[in-house]
């Protein structure tokens, strides 16, 4: 058992995700990977879809992992975790592996996890294997040159959905949620929540709740991407703790068929606020940002707990 | 020693896999191979095999799975037919380019369309550069056998290929033949247990298909390239114990029969050479001189071996039972293998293709007299007017 790290000075020192990659400065992700290994520890063994943090992460010679790490199909990851996890199962049994059983953890992006990897994240979910599926949700396919994915939020640029005038608000599908997606349909799914780069400590103690919990589990870790998004790589956090802020990015967990919210806004503020600072929404006229607005003031109203959540800290601006 | 039992090629496959105690077994159903899977399901069941059998969400995910299992260090069986062989293509690259030895056994079916549901060797030789060990077993003895060769020749150090254990649909996978099932302690003779160097360990960690710069990937494929030639001196010695641990007579490479003086030949994989042999000594004891080689082995495909049995004769008709649209020659991709292995040796030896037994369709005796007497004519006149045939339609 991964024990709950108390506060953030609690965090174990070591580093399993060290110097070594060539990730953009300020990339979410790879501050995700940071905190994802340090939380999960020595005893895991890490699957990489194809995307950024395959691509920058591996490159010859510099990987930055500390513990095993098993590149993966972008489409494949569930499948190819379910192989690791079912090959310890047996070789335990059988007497063919005596060492401790290995954590097996997948981090997938936005594409590798809702998109083109959907199928395969759903059969292992589905079949019950004992794996942490992480999606690090950088809000697009960033590895091929930022092209939209199904997590692009609405009205964002990308290279496949600019803007022009015959499309002035670029992309114009909503997002997929997919930890909703997740949820519902996987009676053999233990644990599910929703992380934030803004959280650190929340995150972490949510990848250990995964790790601990004897099945799958699935986490959507929102992780901001400076070169896609267009804002100055210094301004990750902030730009994570913004779209918690706006509500454009919930935080709960899902355990035993009940919701948690794990953190709510004090006051939420417009979303708007989030908006202006990224260069993939400048192309947006007010009236795109109100329709942004009611969209998440509709999503966040969708789930009951979410309704209590938004009441306390409506917008008065 | 072993027992004798009526089996199917699919059931002889599936005791295979038993013997070989494999660990992680991934299924999706398709016919005609689903019948291994569901007898490897009924061995867990009734406790004679201890392995964990993961149904797959379809045969990519199939491929994934044993992947990663076989990383983490298992040995492990899968297999497929027809579209479900392409539906995992993505896949078959990485499984060799990690140097997995995963065994996938494929029991032949047509792509789609026609969609039905008769044997063709297309659907396993579109996969057939992807690095992977490949044959074709042509009775249920054989995919029995085919199948613990095949572990024992990826696992060998030297090779760690992943390999494809073929046969052909119905005629082999649901036709019962003799087969001699051996006992646990030939099996363990023959075939030590898997060790792979590259393996996911918490004890010893390693990055495994990092990826790389362009000027690193030649040396990987180059060292693919390496453990396809390392392949035939371990398939030789393979062979050679088995056929000594389990009293068998297979050559590796290629099989001849009543070639010895022989002016024309039928060259073939599969299940359609027992035909092909049949008519062959029809033919012989009306005083014929004819003959058939079998191809054993077709990854790494044996040039020489073929070069060395193919150039003796005048006329060689190949027999090609795939689909290959727009190919050179027009036959099938035997036809243009086997002239690339008689290359050098002129116009002495004229080659001609066949392309029969598509849909499923029995290649029948008739179909294989037309096609001696065909080159029984080439021999004579020294002229190949047509390059290849499809049979029934052209010939
Ligand atoms: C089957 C397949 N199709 C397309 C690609 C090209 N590809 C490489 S990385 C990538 C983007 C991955 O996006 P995501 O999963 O969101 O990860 P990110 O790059 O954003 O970190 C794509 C589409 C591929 N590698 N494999
Ligand atoms: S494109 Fe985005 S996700 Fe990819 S390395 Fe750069 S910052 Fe990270
Ligand atoms: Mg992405």
């Amino acid at each position: 058992m991964l024990e709950q790290i108390k506060t953030i000075r609690h965090a174990p020192d070591e580093e399993y995700y060290v110097s070594g990659h060539r990730t953009c400065a300020g990339c979410g992700p790879a501050l995700v990977y940071r905190l994802v290994a340090k939380a999960a520890g020595p005893n895991t063994i890490f699957l990489g879809p194809t995307g950024c943090m395959y691509v920058a992460n591996t490159s010859y010679g510099c990987g930055p992992f500390a513990v095993p790490w098993l590149h993966t199909q972008i489409t494949n990851a569930g499948g190819v975790a379910s192989g690791v996890e079912a090959a310890y199962k047996a070789m335990m049994r059988k007497g063919k592996y005596t060492g401790e059983r290995p954590h097996v953890i997948v981090m997938a992006g936005d594409g590798g996890a809702t998109d083109i990897g959907l199928q395969a994240l759903s059969g292992m979910l589905y079949r019950g294997h004992d794996v942490l599926f992480i999606c690090y949700d950088n809000e697009s396919y960033a590895n091929t040159g930022i092209q939209t994915s199904p997590t692009t939020p609405w009205g964002a640029v990308t290279t496949f959905t600019p803007s022009g005038p015959a499309i002035p608000e670029g992309k114009r599908l909503w997002p997929k949620d997919n930890a909703q997606l997740v949820a519902h349909g996987h009676p053999e799914l233990k644990y599910l929540a929703t992380a934030s780069l803004a959280f650190p400590l929340d995150l972490m103690n949510k990848v250990r709740k995964g790790l601990n919990a004897e099945g799958p589990a699935y986490l959507h870790i929102q992780a901001p991407c400076p070169k896609g998004w267009q804002f100055d790589s210094d301004k990750t956090i902030d730009m994570a703790k913004l779209a918690v802020d706006t509500g454009m990015f919930q935080l709960y967990e899902y355990e035993n068929g009940k919701y948690t919210i794990t953190y709510t806004p004090r006051k939420r503020k417009p979303v708007e606020e989030y908006i202006k600072l990224q260069g993939r929404f400048s192309h947006l006229k007010p009236e795109h940002i109100e329709k942004i607005q009611q969209f998440v003031d509709a999503k966040l109203k969708a789930i009951e707990v979410e309704v209590t959540a938004v009441s306390e800290a409506a917008p008065t601006d | 020693m072993g027992k004798k039992r009526l089996i199917t090629g699919v059931v002889a496959t599936a005791e295979a896999v038993r013997l070989a105690d494999v660990d992680v077994i991934s299924s999706f159903p398709i016919r005609p191979y689903t019948g291994i899977m569901s007898e490897l399901a009924r061995m867990i069941a009734d406790g004679e095999l201890d392995a964990e059998f993961v149904h797959a969400e379809g045969e990519h995910a199939q491929l994934s799975v044993v992947y990663g299992a076989s990383a983490a260090g298992a040995r492990t069986f899968t297999g497929s037919s027809g579209v479900g062989v392409t539906y995992a293509m993505e896949v078959y690259s990485p499984i060799s380019g990690e140097r997995l030895p995963v065994q996938m056994a494929i029991a032949d079916r047509t792509l789609d369309p026609p969609g039905d549901f008769g044997s063709e060797h297309t659907d396993a030789e579109v996969c057939r550069d992807q690095g992977w060990i490949q044959g074709w077993a042509a009775t249920p003895q054989e995919a029995l056998d085919l199948t613990l060769l095949y572990y024992r020749i990826g696992e060998d150090p030297r090779v760690l290929l992943p390999q494809y254990a073929c046969q052909d649909g119905y005629f082999v996978s649901h036709i019962a033949g003799e087969v001699d099932v051996p006992d646990e302690a030939q099996v363990k003779e023959f075939l030590p247990p898997y060790k792979n160097k590259h393996q996911l360990n918490i004890y010893e960690p390693q990055i495994i298909g990092a990826q790389i710069e362009p000027d690193m990937g030649p040396p990987l494929q180059y060292q693919r390239a390496l453990a396809m030639r390392n392949a035939k001196e371990v398939i030789k010695e393979a062979y050679d114990d088995y056929n000594r641990i389990f009293g068998r007579n297979y050559s590796p490479f290629v099989e001849e029969y009543m070639t010895e003086d022989a002016d024309v030949v039928i060259f073939l994989q599969g299940a359609h050479s027992q035909t092909a042999i049949d008519v062959a000594r029809r033919l012989r004891n009306h005083g014929e001189k004819v003959g058939v080689v079998r191809l054993r082995t077709f990854r790494p495909f044996p040039t020489e071996e073929v070069r060395d049995a193919l150039s003796k004769f005048k006329v060689i008709g190949v027999v090609d039972n795939s689909a290959n649209f727009g190919i050179a020659g027009g036959g099938g991709v035997l036809l243009t293998e086997a002239r690339t292995a008689l290359y050098g040796e002129g116009d002495k030896v004229k080659t001609v293709g066949f392309v029969a037994g598509l849909g499923g369709e029995a290649i029948t005796r008739d179909e294989f007299y037309r096609m001696f007497a065909k080159l029984k004519d080439i021999a004579k006149t020294g002229k190949v007017e047509q390059n290849a045939y499809w049979v029934p339609f052209e010939l």
